[in-house]
């Protein structure tokens, strides 16, 4: 018996390791230790053994069966590592470009006007929209623009026909006439009528002029106007916001400055001059950014608010001027043409 | 507006101020300087006339010479000096830049050693002192001028122009005095008005009343002041040196004494003025007059004008001589033969100036002044200096009367302010007394002073006549920071007191869209909201187009307000193509202009374009996008609205005429409820038409802009089986025609019917769609996969099978032929 045990163990120990499919396998595996296999015929013969020597005989049989096991799962284990090999291919070349399509991209309009937000959020704006097409009343006279401006000429604002209808426009008096918006500020009239203060809004979006189209200028471009109404603000609050707005977007010793200068709904009124050490392409020390101001008096009147209680400043600038000096851009054209050589540069 | 520093110097004293500090100074006043002009020298100093004594070879240089120079005593006597240029000859006088000079580029001239030979200075060219482009060698100074004397004193007088722009409040700073003042106040430098001569005592003692019979104004209220005198026994000539070389210097031409006086008063005090020749006003009429309404002038650019009855002339008894305000006629002018003056000096509306000049197309030095607001308060103050200058360079005497048309226009204006008010509105503290002296110095004068509790003291000033704009304490505000100087607002931390608010809905809806789609690989376009009709005809009705058109467009392709984004999308795809630039997905987002319910609706909107990849070849190619990709786009932006696109009735676009094409895009919404969406293929014989290589799908959503609202309802949690589910298939034949959805429906009923109360139906998902063998002609198979579950037990088979059996029992009795 231990003999014919032997002989078995070593057949296996030949026979399994060359076994190369799964029904080989399986037969193998009924061959041995199945119910007509040789295992279960050699066991059958435990009964002929003498009494005295079953413990050794039981002994050797269970040996051999754990050791025919361990073949059986050398063999399986062997089997199925085979089988998940099947199914690579071979190694890839990882040098390869993927041909998936490349990522998408955000304009860099979009994102000069998100960077700017978000700096602005922190300090409590929210951001508002207003229409682009308005009436004259919320773009002009609101805003203390008299009626002979020459803004408000049709040499330099886009007007709708009088029969023009708009929905959702509203219009403040019957007569007035419908035109593209030439600044956001609009969104401040329209924000303040809607409210009371304290007001800390930033109102990016789409204006439009009548001019034409150049290197510099474009029928349609974008600003981001701030406002800002409580009790006591000040020229110093003012101050205070810009340099944080600009360290905040170019580095801590980015510096403002404010030069007078001139706006019908800002008194006093001032022109902002950026340090222009950290931006790309400018030689000169200073930069004009942008204009601002504390909210004119006539403006509140305006709007309801009372002039001896509440106090404000806005400010404003071009977002197409601040992309072109953020990232070296030198045609404002190219905003609009989407190239996607261009679009891909700043994602 | 051109200003120069010499004629500048006239009425304040800017000697030491470099032009530097000048244009700083007229920066910081709050005029934007845009160029600064030298003409002439500039201003140096320790450089000097020399007189060269010897000459000698370099001992080192072949080139170079070493001289001995005189520069006077004062400036060290005989001094040694390496020079290089050829002329350095012994007799000859030169410019010598002196240790310490600053030549222009700021090159500095120290003691130094030249290979090896000290040399103290440096002679000049006219190079290097910029007074010429190029120079063969040394400025040789002819006429022997005086050793040591500093070289300015001996080249011609050198001036500076500065470009400036007005800010529009500020008429009174459109003159040489207007400026002056405003440089004064800021180098506390006194303000010097020029000195007047004439005396209405020294009217001629010959009066000539037939020179000028009468002055009538017609129309007192565009011309509330009409002034002219007669200055008889004129000589015409050019004007004196120094006033041709500053009219030319700010860019007038010369032409003759009279009429550069006329500019010259004009640039100095702001006060347009005319002079006719008397003899040429017919009947020695003057009326101020509206024109009548086809009257014709043939102006000074030799350019005929029909005028129109609201527009103001000057006229003589017959035809009008000038547009007031504006420009004269070509033939009333003053000509060499010219012997006595009539001097216009008056006062006309900006509004009529204005609305004239604007249709005719007309402005002049004269009109520009008018329009923005001259001061009528100075009128005889320019009308008196305009008399002296042609008394002294046109010789000639005042013949009496003088005329005066109108009544003076009273001016009182008085505003009260107190240091404690200004220091508030800045946020910063100025001291009271420098407030005060920046408000004196631009000529406000203290009426009255009243002390307050805790602001100081309160001061009342009167303003000047000049000075329209101040009105109220604020403006004085602006008044006092702009003198303190505005580079020195200080800077401090933001305070930013928390104010509760959200960004607005539409701003967040566009953010989504921008984030949603550039995940999928799309680049964000920004294109002109404006458009040509003919390329949004393609997307809307002819209605529509004419509706959005707008009343003044500057250029033909940008006529018309866009009803849609996808036709800027598709022109920057056809420029990608046109410039071989690979790229085929694009988003943008966007306000568009729809129609609703009769009117125009501002309207918030996304859209999106797939091209066929074309031109770009793959090494692994992947799958091509079709409608139902273009599907799933649209309904990803409509659910960032809030809309669940998958659940809105859809319907083929029908008409052929928008862009899309038939049978292969699909609308859904309208914008008369409030949004719309359409999606699919663009009209393929629509982007033949454009050139664009390839099938584009396209998506577009709009939504009116009130109705875009924050972040969706917060939804409540419903509970879900964690039982075993027990899944059938079921495929129904229906004519090709019906829609999967309408099927999809029919199954969904009957199985919610069949489960009843005893377990649900948890879904129907279409899994095939076949037509061919085995489905007859016109006919479709479309397999749907029912997942049945219970919420607390395992199904069984036969209660499955039972409800299983019903369901299609219950389609059939529906007409829907079940396919085994």
């Amino acid at each position: 018996m231990q003999d014919q045990l032997a002989a078995l163990l070593a057949k296996a120990a030949v026979e399994l390791p060359a076994v190369a499919t799964r029904p080989d396998f399986e037969a193998a595996k009924a061959r041995f230790v199945g119910p007509n296999g040789e295992l279960t015929a050699l066991m059958k013969q435990m009964g002929s053994v003498p009494k005295e020597q079953k413990p050794v005989v039981g002994k050797l049989v269970n040996e051999a069966k754990s050791a025919l096991q361990a073949h059986l799962d050398a063999a399986l284990s062997r089997l199925e590592a085979g089988e998940l090999a099947a199914r690579l291919g071979p190694a890839v070349d990882p040098t390869l470009p993927s041909p998936d399509r490349s990522p998408g991209t955000y304009h860099p309009l979009t994102l000069v006007r998100e960077e700017m937000t978000r700096i602005l959020r922190k300090v409590g704006f929210t951001v508002v929209e207003g229409p682009e097409v308005e009436t004259e009343y919320y773009c002009f006279d609101a805003l203390n623009t008299p009626a002979d401006h020459p803004a408000r000429d049709a040499q330099d604002t886009f007007y709708l026909p009088e029969s023009a209808r708009f929905g959702n426009v509203s219009k403040k008096s019957a007569h007035e006439k419908y035109l593209l918006r030439t600044h956001t500020s609009s969104v401040q009239i329209r924000t303040m009528l809607k409210g009371q203060p304290p007001i800390r809004i930033v109102s990016p979006g789409r204006v439009y002029r009548r001019d034409t189209t150049d290197a510099t200028h474009s029928a349609n471009f974008h600003q981001l106007e701030c406002l800002y109404v409580d009790k006591n603000v000040t020229v110093r609050d003012l101050k205070a916001l810009l340099d944080y707005i600009f360290a905040s977007l170019l580095g801590k010793d980015t510096k403002t400055r404010f030069r007078p200068h001139y706006f019908g709904y800002t008194e006093p009124s001032f022109e902002v001059d950026l340090s222009a050490t950290h931006l790309p392409k400018v030689k000169k020390p200073w930069i004009e950014i942008g204009g601002c101001g504390m909210v004119d008096p006539i403006v509140f009147k305006d709007v309801g608010y009372d002039p001896e209680v509440w106090s404000g400043y806005a400010f404003g600038m071009g977002l197409e001027r601040l992309a072109m000096l953020l990232y070296g851009i030198d045609d404002i054209r190219y905003f609009y043409q989407n190239d996607a050589r261009f679009l891909r540069q700043f994602a | 507006m051109k200003l120069s520093r010499s004629w500048l110097q006239d009425y304040v004293d800017l000697a030491g101020i470099s032009d530097d500090d000048i244009s700083r100074a007229i920066t910081w006043v709050g005029f934007e300087v845009e160029q600064v002009i030298r003409t002439g020298a500039p201003s140096f100093n320790n450089v000097v006339v020399g007189h060269i004594l010897t000459r000698d070879k370099h001992p080192n240089a072949d080139k170079l010479s070493v001289c001995t120079v005189d520069v006077g005593p004062a400036h060290g006597g005989v001094r040694t000096i390496v020079c290089g240029a050829p002329n350095c000859d012994v007799g000859n006088r030169v410019p010598v830049a002196l240790p310490g000079a600053v030549l222009p580029g700021d090159f500095v001239i120290k003691e130094a050693k030249v290979r090896g030979q000290p040399s103290s200075g440096m002679m000049c060219s006219a190079k290097e002192l910029t007074l010429a482009e190029d120079a063969a060698g040394l400025l040789l100074l002819s006429g022997a001028p005086e050793i040591g004397a500093p070289i300015n004193s001996v080249l011609p007088a050198g001036d500076v122009v500065f470009d400036i722009e007005i800010t529009p409040n500020r008429p009174d700073a459109l003159s040489h005095l207007g400026i002056a003042r405003e440089l004064a106040a800021w180098f506390k430098r006194e303000l010097r008005y020029p000195a007047f001569n004439f005396t209405p005592a020294a009217i001629s003692a010959n009066p000539r009343p037939d020179l000028l019979t009468s002055v009538r104004v017609l129309a007192d209220t565009d011309c509330p002041l009409y002034t002219a005198t007669v200055v008889t026994g004129v000589k015409v000539g050019p004007s004196p040196d120094w006033m041709q070389q500053r009219l030319s210097a700010v860019g007038l031409r010369p032409i003759n004494n009279v009429v550069d006086i006329g500019n010259y008063v004009m640039l100095e005090y702001g006060q347009p003025v005319h002079a006719f020749d008397a003899a040429k006003l017919a009947n020695g009429e003057i009326i101020v007059r509206h024109a009548t309404e086809g009257e014709k002038i043939t102006t000074l650019d030799k350019k005929e004008r029909t005028l129109s009855a609201d527009m103001l002339v000057i006229a003589d008894a017959q035809k009008p001589v000038v547009i007031a305000g504006i420009m004269g006629s070509a033939d009333s002018g003053v000509s060499a033969d010219t012997l006595d003056l009539v001097l216009e000096v008056a006062f006309f509306k900006r509004q009529s100036v204005r609305a004239t000049g604007k249709r005719l197309g007309l402005g002049s030095d004269s009109s520009y002044r008018y329009e923005r607001g001259v001061d009528v308060h100075s009128l005889d103050e320019a009308a008196h200096r305009f008399i002296d200058l042609i008394l002294a360079h046109a010789g000639g005497a005042v013949a009496g009367p003088i005329h005066r048309v109108g009544s003076t226009i009273p001016w009182e204006r008085e505003i009260t302010v107190t240091p404690g008010y200004i220091n508030e509105k800045l946020g910063f503290e100025i001291p009271a007394a420098e407030m005060r002296a920046a408000l004196e110095s631009l000529e406000l004068v203290v009426t009255s002073e009243e002390p307050t509790e805790k602001r100081g003291p309160a001061w009342t000033f009167s303003i000047p006549s000049w000075r329209d704009d101040l009105d109220r304490p604020i403006d004085l505000v602006e008044e006092v920071v702009r003198l303190y100087g505005t580079e020195k607002i200080p800077t401090s931390v933001i305070t930013a007191p928390g104010l509760v608010g959200n960004d607005d809905p539409i701003v967040l809806f566009n953010r989504k869209v921008a984030d949603a789609f550039v995940g999928q690989g799309f680049n964000e376009c920004v294109n002109y909201t404006l458009r040509p009709g003919p390329e949004i005809a393609a997307w809307t009705t002819p209605a529509h187009v004419e509706s959005l058109a707008l009343a003044n467009p500057f250029v033909e392709d940008q006529s018309h307000l866009r009803p849609t984004l996808v036709s800027g999308l598709l022109e920057s795809l056809k420029l990608n193509q046109s410039r071989g630039v690979t790229a085929s997905r694009f988003f943008e987002t966007g306000r568009v202009f729809l129609e609703r319910n009769g009117q125009l609706s501002e309207c918030v909107a996304a859209a999106f374009i797939l091209a066929e990849d074309t031109g770009e070849r793959s090494w692994r190619p992947r799958e091509a996008a079709d409608f139902y990709t273009a599907k799933r786009h649209a309904e990803t932006i409509a659910a960032l609205a809030g809309i669940e696109l998958g659940r809105q009735p859809t319907a083929l676009v029908d008409a052929p005429a928008h862009g899309w094409q038939t049978g292969h895009a699909a609308t859904a919404g309208d914008i008369k409820h409030g949004w719309t969406a359409t999606f699919g293929l663009v009209d393929l014989a629509h982007l033949k038409a454009l050139g664009i290589t390839g099938k584009v799908y396209a998506g577009f959503f709009a939504i009116v802009s009130e109705k875009v609202t924050a972040d969706a309802e917060r939804r409540s949690y419903k509970p879900f089986s964690l039982q075993p589910a027990a899944l059938r298939d079921l495929a129904v034949v229906v004519p090709a025609t019906t829609s999967a959805s309408e099927v999809q429906k029919a199954i969904a009923k009957h199985a919610r019917v069949a489960a009843g109360a005893a377990f649900a139906l948890e879904s129907v998902d279409i899994f095939d769609v076949y037509t061919g063998k085995g489905v007859p002609e016109g006919q479709q198979s479309l397999a749907y996969a029912l997942t049945f579950r219970a919420p607390d037990r395992t199904l069984t088979d036969d209660e499955v099978n039972a409800a299983f059996t019903k369901v299609q029992a219950d389609l059939t009795a529906a007409g829907y032929q079940i396919r085994k």
